[in-house]
């Protein structure tokens, strides 16, 4: 069985965000920020560079244009496709094997 | 907190300074965003962190604009009349040498092409290895199509044409057996998994 490649930090960490659902901008370095427990903190260059570039490989796509926020600013939001989840979800799987493989090296961990 | 204006102000000037095409696509969102951590953390932070961000980024975001090229079918169409084209010098001029080097770059050429086609395609669910299956077969059938218009064309072999035809000929078996190999067993684990999917409803 053929896998796909481990995604750079920054889209991981987007995807693995949007596995909840559809999010904006903000909402998105937010929630990469609460998921990280405040390690990582994406800028707008690197959060919306991320954004580009998982468009363009069809991993998340922007869903509609909501709530304007009365001075024509637009807020865009981005969800996983389903090809996205995938990814997301074999990520994952990916990272529970790797800490199960070296969950014997945490401080009172049981050896793997 | 109020925003300062100033401060959306400069940043707004400073994303000028990324390439255009991010800049029109992403713009408004990058100093939406701004705005927004305005509202919530202190400026001093917000503007530091901007700071660090254009300078990582600002290099990395021309860097791939440059780089960018849409995936496209050109390169792969490319090869494969690059692939056909061998197939045709190779037929019309006959000689054993010309007909293998042809061969050779033929096939060359076609699994390059297949890579490119490969590398154009978004990003996709993992597949097994066993549902390449039919690339096999159809490598195979292409090159036993092609010895046989390759042998049709020259009419008798001759000293040495025995020998390639023959190399070509069992290749082309050797390709097609895998692929007919690799589809029933493909075939026969989707059988398998949509059983156990009926099963599991």
């Amino acid at each position: 069985m053929t896998r796909s490649k481990p995604l750079p930090a920054a889209s991981l960490h987007v995807v693995l965000a949007l596995l909840d659902g559809e999010l904006h901008g903000y909402a998105l370095m937010r929630r990469v920020e609460q998921l990280s427990d405040g390690a990582v903190r994406m800028g707008p260059g690197t959060l919306y560079g991320t954004l580009n570039r998982l468009v363009d490989t069809g991993l998340i796509e922007e869903t509609t244009d909501r709530s304007p926020r009365g001075d024509n600013e637009r807020r865009r939001y981005y969800e996983l496709t389903p090809n996205g989840r995938l990814v997301a979800v074999d990520e994952l799987t990916r990272l529970r094997a790797l800490v199960q493989r070296t969950a014997g090296h945490l401080p009172g961990g049981a050896p793997a | 907190m109020t925003t300062p204006p100033g401060t959306l102000r400069i940043y707004q000037q400073l994303v000028r300074l990324y390439p255009r095409r991010f800049r029109e696509e992403y713009g408004p969102d990058l100093v939406g965003l701004v705005a927004d951590q305005l509202r919530d953390e202190p400026t001093w932070r917000v503007l530091a962190r901007s700071a660090v961000d254009l300078a990582l980024t600002l290099p990395a975001r021309h860097l791939e604009a440059h780089m960018d090229r849409a995936p496209t079918p050109v390169v792969p169409t490319l090869f494969g009349a690059l692939a056909l084209s061998a197939v045709v010098v190779g037929a019309t001029v006959g000689h054993p040498i010309v007909l293998l080097a042809c061969i050779a770059g033929a096939v060359a050429a076609g699994w390059l092409g297949l890579l490119a086609a490969h590398r154009s395609k978004p990003l996709t669910q993992p597949r097994p290895a066993t549902a390449h299956w039919w690339k096999l077969l159809a490598a195979g059938a292409g090159l036993l199509a092609a010895l046989v218009a390759a042998t049709t064309a020259i009419g008798e072999l001759p000293d040495g044409g025995w020998l390639v035809a023959m190399v070509t000929g069992l290749t082309a078996l050797v390709l097609l057996g895998a692929g007919i190999v690799l589809g029933i067993v493909h075939l026969a684990g989707r059988a398998r998994r949509g059983a156990a999917a009926a099963w599991s409803r």
